[in-house]
C-alpha cells in the first residue's frame, strides 16, 4: 500500500501487480471471514437468518465507526486511545440534552460536536504541543471518561422519554433490510473510503505515517493535517456515541470501556501497521466484521466469554503475524 | 524512533488495561500498625462521631445511590461518618483492592464494603479485622468468613423467586434464558444458582445457554438478540442486575417482541421502571439498598461500640408487577427519598 501513490507513474505491468497484490492483501482476512461465516451458519441454525443478519450488522456499527476513525489516524502514523472515552462523553451529552428537552437534531449534533472537540483538542496538543499521540490520547481517554461521569454523577442517563431518537437505532429503511446505523455506517466507510484513496488529505496520510519528515520536506502541512486526521476521528466518535446511546436507550457513562482496543484490533486484523503509513478503509470493515462474526458466532454456539477472549486474541495475533510472513 | 517504540507502548497500555496484578505495597503491613486504644477498645465519649469508610462495587448504578443514601441516614442517626468511595466500574478488582488500602492505613473506625471480587478481597479484609478495624460486607461478600456480618439480599433465594414468576408468566412451560452479568462474580453466580434451581424445579420449563453482559448494557443487548436468535422460541429472559435489564429490554422492544418474549429482572432503576410501565419488562425483584447501607453502618458503629452482631442479615426481596406498582410500600421502595 505504501506505493500506491506511485503506481501510477508505472508501466501497465507494474500496475497490475501492484493491483494483483492489493487482492493478495485483501484475500487472507476476506477468506478468514467467508471460512467463519461458513461455520457458524452451516454448524448453528438461526445465524443465516435475515434477523441475525440484520443484527450482527447493528452489533458492528458502533466498533466499526470507532475503527475507521482509527484507521485514518494509524495511517498517518499515530494512535487514539480515547475513542472509547469521547464515546461516552458524546452518548452522555446527547442523552442529558434530551432530557432537558432539547431538540433531537440539536442533541445529536452537540453529541458529534464534543467528540470532534475532542479530537481537535487532541490534534492540537500532538501538533502545537509536539506531545506523542499515545499520551496525549492516553490523557484525553481520562479526562472523558472522568467528565462523562461527573456530568451524569455516574449514572445512566435514560432517553427512552424520547422516541424520536431511539428510533433512530432501531428503524429500519431501504425495505425494511438496513437499520439506520447501519445506514450511517455504510454512508461513513464510503465517504472515508473516498477520502482516504482519492483526495490530497487521503494521500498525505499515506505520505505523514510512511515518514513524517520527507512528507514535510515534500510540502505537506503536516500540522495541520494531523490535526484534521484526530478530527475526523473525534468526530467518528461522537457519532459512535450517539447511535449506542440511541440503540440501548440510555447514556451510558460507563459505555465504550475497552472499545479503543476493539477498534485498534478491527484496523490491525484489516492490515493495518502501527508503524504507519498501512491501512485501508475495507480491510479495516473487513476487520471489524471478522471479530462480530467471531463474538456472535461464539454465542449463539454458546462458548463461553472468557473462551471467546482467548480466541479473538488469538485472531488478533494471528492475523498479523500471516501479514508479516507475507511481507517476507 | 517513537514509532518504532509505539508497538512496545500499545502492549505496555494492553496490560494495564488487562489488569495486570500490581505489587503490594510492603511498607505499611497492617498488623505493624499501632492500635488507638480510645479508638477500637474503650467506649467513645458521647457524641463522638466514627469515620467509617462505606465502599460499593462501583458508583454508575442507582443501586449504589440509595445504598448511600442508607448509610448516610444511618451515619445521622448512630453518629458516623461515611466516606463514600468506590471503584467506578464493578469489575476494577484492582482499584477497590487499593481503595480498602488506603482506609486501613488511613484508620479509619469500621470499613462496610460490597467486595467486587470474593477471593481477591477477602485478605484484605482480614488485614482490616487484624488491624482492629471491624468490616461489615454488604450485597456482595467475600469468599472467607473474616468479615464481621454479611447484610445482603439472599441472590439465590431472590432469584429463584423471579424466576418462578417469569414461570408462571410464561404459563408453566417453555425455554427461558438467563443473562447473568460476570461468570465468577458472587453475586451473579448466586442469581444463576438461583434461576438453575427454579428451572429444575420445573420439569416443563427448560433453560438455555445463559449469556453474560459484562455489566454492560450495550454487551446485554448483543446477548439478548444473540440469544433469541439461536433460540426461536424463546419464552422468556431473566435479567440478573441493571445494565441486564436494559439490553434485554432493549432488544426485546426493537424486535417487536415486548410482552411476547417475558422479562423479569433484578434491581429497579428509572429505565427498569420505565419498561416496566411501558410493559417490555413483566416484573422486578427488587431488592432493599437503603436497608443494606443503613444496616451495615448501624452494625459497623456496634461493632466499634464493642456489641455482638449478627454473622447474617437478609434484606429480602419483592416483587413488583403492574399489578402492586401504586401501593406506598413500593413506591416508598422504588422511590426512596434521597437527601442531597
Amino acid at each position: 500500500m505504501r506505493d500506491l501513490a506511485a503506481d501510477a507513474a508505472k508501466p501497465p505491468g507494474a500496475r497490475l501487480a501492484g493491483a494483483m497484490r492489493l487482492v493478495l492483501d485483501k484475500a487472507g482476512p476476506a477468506a478468514g471471514l467467508v471460512l467463519l461465516f461458513l461455520y457458524f451458519g452451516l454448524s448453528t441454525a438461526g445465524f443465516f437468518t435475515k434477523d441475525n443478519l440484520i443484527y450482527m450488522a447493528l452489533q458492528i456499527a458502533v466498533v466499526a465507526l470507532l475503527a475507521i476513525g482509527e484507521t485514518f489516524i494509524i495511517v498517518a502514523g499515530g494512535i487514539d486511545l480515547s475513542v472509547g472515552s469521547v464515546l461516552a462523553l458524546s452518548g452522555v451529552t446527547t442523552a442529558l440534552l434530551l432530557t432537558h428537552d432539547t431538540p433531537v437534531a440539536l442533541a445529536i449534533l452537540a453529541g458529534i460536536g464534543v467528540g470532534a472537540l475532542c479530537g481537535l483538542i487532541n490534534g492540537l496538543l500532538t501538533t502545537q504541543a509536539g506531545l506523542p499521540p499515545f499520551i496525549v490520547t492516553l490523557g484525553m481517554m481520562g479526562i472523558c471518561r472522568g467528565l462523562a461521569k461527573i456530568w451524569t454523577d455516574a449514572q445512566n442517563i435514560d432517553v427512552s422519554g424520547s422516541p424520536t431518537f431511539t428510533r433512530l437505532g432501531s428503524e429500519r429503511v431501504l425495505a425494511d433490510w438496513v437499520p439506520i446505523p447501519v445506514l450511517a455506517l455504510i454512508v461513513v466507510a464510503l465517504i472515508s473510503f473516498f477520502i482516504l484513496r482519492f483526495t490530497a488529505l487521503g494521500r498525505y496520510c499515506y505520505a505523514m505515517g510512511s515518514n513524517k519528515e520527507a512528507a514535510r520536506l515534500s510540502g505537506v502541512n503536516v500540522k495541520a493535517y494531523t490535526t484534521v486526521v484526530f478530527v475526523i476521528c473525534g468526530l467518528l466518535s461522537g457519532l459512535a456515541g450517539v447511535v449506542q446511546a440511541a440503540r440501548v436507550g440510555i447514556g451510558q457513562p460507563t459505555g465504550g470501556m475497552g472499545y479503543e482496543l476493539d477498534g485498534i484490533a478491527a484496523a490491525v486484523i484489516g492490515g493495518a501497521s502501527l508503524m504507519g503509513g498501512v491501512g485501508t478503509i475495507s480491510g479495516t470493515i473487513l476487520g471489524a466484521l471478522i471479530m462480530a462474526v467471531l463474538r456472535s458466532g461464539c454465542d449463539l454456539k454458546g462458548v463461553s466469554p472468557h473462551l471467546q477472549d482467548v480466541v479473538i486474541g488469538g485472531v488478533i495475533v494471528l492475523a498479523v503475524l500471516v501479514d508479516r510472513i507475507r511481507q517476507r | 524512533m517513537l514509532r518504532r517504540a509505539l508497538p512496545l507502548l500499545v502492549l505496555a497500555v494492553l496490560l494495564t488495561l488487562a489488569g495486570c496484578p500490581k505489587p503490594t505495597d510492603t511498607t505499611t503491613t497492617p498488623t505493624d500498625l499501632p492500635k488507638d486504644p480510645t479508638k477500637t477498645e474503650t467506649a467513645p465519649p458521647a457524641g463522638e462521631v466514627y469515620d467509617i469508610a462505606v465502599v460499593p462495587k462501583g458508583t454508575a448504578y442507582s443501586f449504589w445511590k440509595v445504598v448511600k443514601a442508607g448509610a448516610e441516614a444511618a451515619g445521622k442517626e448512630f453518629g458516623g461518618k461515611i466516606e463514600w468511595t468506590g471503584p467506578a466500574e464493578e469489575t476494577d478488582v484492582a482499584r477497590q483492592v487499593s481503595i480498602i488500602e488506603n482506609a486501613i492505613s488511613k484508620k479509619v473506625d469500621a470499613i462496610v464494603m460490597a467486595a467486587c471480587d470474593a477471593k481477591a478481597l477477602a485478605p484484605k479484609v482480614k488485614a482490616a479485622m487484624d488491624a482492629g478495624i471491624p468490616v461489615i460486607t454488604i450485597d456482595s461478600g467475600i469468599a472467607t468468613d473474616d468479615a464481621l456480618s454479611f447484610v445482603a439480599t439472599d441472590n439465590v433465594k431472590g432469584a429463584r423467586e423471579g424466576t418462578e414468576k417469569l414461570i408462571e408468566l410464561i404459563g408453566g412451560k417453555g425455554r427461558i434464558g438467563a443473562i447473568p452479568f460476570i461468570k465468577g462474580a458472587a453475586t451473579s453466580d448466586m442469581r444463576e444458582e438461583g434461576f438453575n434451581e427454579a428451572v429444575k424445579g420445573n420439569p416443563t420449563v427448560e433453560a438455555v445457554e445463559p449469556l453474560y453482559s459484562q455489566g454492560d448494557a450495550a454487551k446485554a443487548m448483543k446477548a439478548a438478540e444473540n440469544m433469541m436468535t439461536a433460540n426461536p422460541d424463546l419464552k422468556g429472559i431473566f435479567a440478573a442486575n441493571e445494565p441486564g435489564a436494559i439490553g434485554a429490554a432493549q432488544a426485546i422492544k426493537q424486535r417487536g417482541k415486548a410482552g411476547e418474549v417475558k422479562l423479569v429482572a433484578f434491581d429497579a432503576a428509572d429505565a427498569e421502571i420505565n419498561a416496566l410501565k411501558d410493559g417490555v419488562i413483566q416484573a422486578l425483584v427488587v431488592q432493599d439498598p437503603f436497608k443494606m447501607g443503613y444496616e451495615g453502618v448501624r452494625l459497623a458503629i456496634e461493632a466499634i461500640q464493642g456489641k455482638q452482631v449478627d454473622k447474617r442479615v437478609d434484606t429480602g426481596v419483592t416483587l413488583v408487577t403492574m399489578d402492586n406498582f401504586n401501593d406506598p410500600a413500593i413506591q416508598e421502595l422504588l422511590f426512596p427519598q434521597i437527601e442531597e
